[in-house]
């Protein structure tokens, strides 16, 4: 039985193995692959009913969550994909029509529960059409965001950015073709992202200036607007973002600067921050960026942490953009049901 | 298409040789019955780190050598193959056994015969566990292969800080390496007792520049040619990697070889078990994440236990005290248990009020109720110490062996390593106290002086207290040089008194100073005496040995007070037990040597907030007891 099973599941551990390798490194491509996987999973067709299927990709996420705790992308996409296999099954057994009543979408009535384990043949070819209409959605993502810099960066406003992130290096691209603009760039320390960023920024001629993280409250009495990736956005609308951004956030809420998170769809988690579980939360890297080895009899009294993520709270957000527009905080909720379906929350 | 890549990858696969054995002793008695790759650190194989770690860090292709427990080494691997651990997608282990191989040198020798390496390899000697990526090291060497078609070897350095704890006085190394990272120099300076390091003037005369690094870890990694394998098979005395380097580097015209050296820095680690102080280094490191991404599998609960981790379904009581150390799996605590800087493995239990402290227990022991476990000991798999029983500075093991032991309960035998007692040869027993577990913070430091001037150790105890004028220190000196020579040849002690007598004129010391020096000179040397449970015994036998010197020099009130003041310096000054100044005490009032009536004036002056005080307080509450009791029998 396990035997079969640890087969079965050689496509998402070579997926981990990829993402342990760094064979692909931004979350992008791990979407990417992930789709793909899920879609080579769907077109083998080693399943009869909507149920198996489900069950079989629900194992994935398992397996992913145990032995990589801190991605959220792969599992995001996979969740989403579940809710799509819902969906196209309502649609293909034909109950949606009848049963949409107002008591229905309010109760959620359990009274009428569909049938999953029933086997449709035109479910097959109904996922795998809508798998590739959301593989563009994956593709064309960034571009959406970015089209709609303009609207959100004037002409000489100063805008301060923190580390790298593609999607914010698309955006600030695109808005400059039509406005002139000064970019701040926080450097990031200890991995220090925030140089190749400006470097490639002031490649494509935009005004940037780099500075050091200690910097970031001087600075921002000059900022008009902070646009930042992250790592996920949590249910609550609150981040897990590199460490250093809860405390530029903080200068920003103390200036009352506007802080806009760009978000692909995919970085939206139904998961809250556990009060009691900050160590499952974060991640800790070697503390060799901040101190180094060879610093000797320090390190045997001295226990050093680096920890890679800051936990933002959501009323230090003002506004997400995604490639639908911008949202509030408060409004993530709302994304989330129309993303996940609600039994998939936890898995 | 891609089973052509597979194929092709194959040709280029890059290889690693993994040696699984340690050949040395050092574990025992734990490896007899777990091979060292199968030790659990931080709760995970340690075979399972080296794995991934040669995976993440790009090799395709392993050779794993067995000699020993190749059954369970076997079963592991097949079963992570099984269970598809993140390694086995991208690497390959074949396991190798030779049972007939006795060092790290055969095994090389018994794989050159099998040809099976193709080009440069990575050579990992046992329990490495690291996070460097291997294939941008083995670019390296393949470029230096370019320039000098001799290179045999790249060693892998680790920049480290003097003192660190990681870095095992064993494992200390001093090299020298020109500008273009050829070393000229490699000596472990540890290994031997010589203190001098010799340099060849040629070095400094053939180079231009030269670096001296004392800073130095060795990773116990090293990119290999495929003429390493060969050099291997021609020397048959390298026995290890070191005899190799060595023997490399002495005779470099005649072989034609030469030896590179690669200093990691940032965040690349590296660094192998193969003592109980690099097991407890890199257990520590492990949890605090310097190996980074190779993580240990527990999450520690910061809050109630410092600097601890904790395997699963482990019980551990409220009132358990636990501190710097590492319990595995179905481990339960009982309450009181006082832990500190140990490492308990599976399914051990301990039960109430047990203290262990820098200890190693090894799988499915059971320490009963307030027994203690202490100062580098390590207990094998199964042993039980039974109630209150004191473990010191032993390795104890569950059955009889050959080995001359003595048994400390029924399924607990002392063992007693050949070189303990009877081999005079210090460097093999001052390496092996060495590499014994890594003590907290200043403790260490003394220990590390003591070890160094070790011979000095008298004379730097004498002026600790009030130095006392030139003469009178001469005095103490020569009185405790013939003490130490009339005890060990059993001389009369009258004659004994007449040299101190003598000596006493000679330096020109007052009656008091001659008492005190004496009855010191005496405790002193008891400190020289084994420790052990026999310790008191053989105390009072020395002390009865003296008696005469004791009946001569403590003949009134005044002379008690000296003798009394030299039992406090001693005992403040002095290494010893707790219970030490009360055994002395009381052995010397038994004897009648001192009065009650002394001994109660003399506890008067001592401070009431010292060490030695708290020490004391038990005798003398007895004395004064005794004393009531005695008014009311009257």
């Amino acid at each position: 039985m396990t035997n079969i099973n640890f087969q079965d599941l050689s496509d998402v551990i070579r997926l981990i193995s990829d993402i342990k390798h760094k064979n692909i490194l931004s979350s992008h491509d791990i979407a990417l692959k992930t789709e793909a996987m899920l879609e080579a999973l769907i077109a083998q067709g080693k399943w009869t009913s909507a149920s198996e299927l489900m069950q079989l990709i629900k194992q994935r996420i398992k397996c992913i969550s145990q032995s990589l705790p801190m991605e959220a992308t792969a599992i995001n996409v996979m969740r989403h994909i579940l809710k799509v296999i819902r969906e196209e099954f309502e649609v293909a057994s034909e109950k949606k029509g009848e049963s949409q009543s107002l008591q229905y979408i309010v109760t959620g009535a359990s009274s009428n529960v569909l049938d999953y384990s029933q086997s449709l043949s035109s479910l097959q070819a109904a996922l795998l059409d809508h798998l590739s209409e959301y593989k563009t959605e994956l593709e064309t993502s960034a571009e959406n965001i970015a089209a709609q810099a303009s609207e959100h960066i004037h002409s000489s406003e100063t805008i301060l950015t923190f580390g790298t992130s593609k999607t914010v290096q698309r955006f600030l691209k695109a808005a400059s073709k039509k406005r002139t603009f000064n970019v701040i760039v926080v450097e990031a320390a200890p991995l220090y992202l925030g140089h190749s960023l400006a470097a490639n920024l002031a490649k494509s001629n935009i005004q940037t200036t780099v500075i050091p993280d200690s910097a970031v409250f001087a600075m921002m009495s000059r900022v008009n607007k902070v646009i930042i990736g992250t790592h996920t956005v949590l249910a609550s609308g609150g981040l897990r973002a590199s460490s250093g951004i809860h405390a530029l956030a903080l200068a920003a809420k103390h200036y009352s600067i506007p802080v806009m998170v760009l978000s692909h769809m995919y970085k939206f988690t139904p998961v809250y921050l556990g009060s009691n579980d900050h160590e499952a939360f974060n991640d800790c890297a070697s503390p060799a960026s901040l101190i180094p080895y060879s610093s000797g009899q320090v390190l045997n009294k001295a226990e050093v942490t680096n920890a890679v993520f800051d936990f933002v709270p959501p009323e230090l957000v003002t506004l997400f953009i995604t490639h639908q527009g911008g949202n509030s905080p408060s409004y993530v909720y709302r994304l989330l049901s129309e993303l996940y379906h609600p039994d998939d929350y936890e898995i | 298409m891609s089973k052509k890549n597979d194929l092709l990858a194959k040709e280029n696969a890059v290889q690693a040789i993994l040696v699984a054995p340690t050949f040395e002793d050092e574990f025992l008695p734990i490896s007899n019955d777990i091979p060292l790759c199968l030790f659990p650190v931080v709760n995970k194989p340690l075979i399972d780190y080296t794995l991934e770690f040669l995976s993440l860090g790009g090799v395709e292709e392993t050779f794993l050598f067995c000699c020993n427990h190749v059954a369970e080494i076997k079963d592991h691997i097949k079963k992570s193959v099984e269970e598809t651990v993140g390694w086995t997608l991208t690497m390959k282990v074949h396991i190798i056994v030779s049972e007939s191989c006795r060092s790290f040198g055969d095994c090389l020798r018994d794989l050159d015969a099998k040809g099976l390496l193709r080009g440069d390899f990575v050579l990992l000697e046992p329990g490495v566990i690291s996070n460097i990526s291997l294939s941008s090291l083995l670019k390296k060497h393949s470029d230096i292969c370019q320039m000098d078609k001799g290179a045999a070897m790249t060693v892998i350095f680790q920049e480290c800080g003097l003192n660190h704890r990681s870095l095992c006085p064993q494992d200390e190394t001093l090299v020298i390496m020109n500008s273009k990272n050829r070393l000229l120099f490699h000596k472990k300076t540890k290994k031997t007792s010589d203190k001098k390091v010799d340099f060849p003037l040629e070095i400094f005369l053939e180079n231009n520049s030269v670096s001296i690094y004392h800073n130095l870890k060795d990773t116990h990694i090293a990119i290999c040619s495929s003429s390493v394998l060969p050099l291997f098979s021609d020397n048959f005395d390298f026995q290890t990697k070191d005899d190799f380097v060595r023997g490399l580097l002495m005779n470099e015209e005649i072989m034609g070889s030469t030896v590179y050296g690669n200093i990691l820095r940032g965040s690349n680690y590296g660094g192998a078990i193969h003592n109980w102080r690099t097991y407890q280094s890199i257990s520590m490191e492990l949890k605090n994440k310097w190996v980074h991404p190779l993580v240990p599998p527990t999450k520690k609960n910061r809050s109630i236990y410092e600097d601890s981790a904790i395997g699963t379904s482990t019980k551990v009581a409220l009132t358990a005290n636990i501190c710097r150390s590492i319990l595995g799996c179905n481990v339960v605590i009982g309450n009181n248990v006082k832990i500190q800087d140990a490492f308990i493995f599976d399914n051990t239990h301990i039960e109430d009020n047990a203290v262990v402290s820098l200890s190693v227990i090894g799988p499915n022991c059971i320490v009963k109720n307030g027994a203690k476990v202490t100062a580098g000991s390590i207990l094998g798999k199964g042993v039980v110490i039974e109630e209150n029983c004191l473990v010191e500075d032993s390795l104890v093991q569950q059955t009889k062996s050959d080995n001359s032991e003595d048994k400390i309960g029924p399924s607990a035998y002392r063992l007693r390593l050949e070189e303990d007692e009877e081999d005079i040869d210090l460097d093999k027993s001052l390496a092996r106290r060495m590499s014994r577990l890594h003590i907290h913070e200043a403790t260490y430091e003394s220990e590390y002086e003591s070890e160094d001037e070790f011979s000095e150790s008298e004379d730097a105890l004498s002026h600790i207290h009030s130095p006392p004028p030139d003469d009178t220190k001469l005095f103490f000196t020569e009185v405790i040089d013939s003490l130490t020579r009339g005890f060990e040849d059993k001389l009369l002690c009258d004659n004994l008194i007449l040299e101190i007598n003598s000596s006493r004129y000679a330096y020109n010391v007052t009656v008091k100073e001659v008492n005190f020096n004496v009855i010191k000179a005496i405790l002193i040397m008891s400190g020289d005496l084994p420790e052990g449970p026999q310790y008191f015994s053989s105390f009072a036998q020395m002390l009865s040995y003296f008696a005469p010197l004791f009946n001569n020099y403590i003949k009134n009130l005044s002379a008690m007070t000296d003798c009394l003041q030299a039992v406090e310096e001693v005992a403040i000054s002095g290494d010893f037990k707790d219970k030490w100044a009360v055994f002395t005490l009381k052995y010397l009032y038994e004897k009648d040597y001192l009065s009650e009536e002394a001994i109660l004036d003399w506890f008067g002056t001592i401070k009431t907030d010292t060490k030695f005080y708290k020490q004391v307080k038990p005798f003398t509450d007895w004395l004064e007891e005794a004393e009531e009791e005695d008014s009311d029998d009257e």
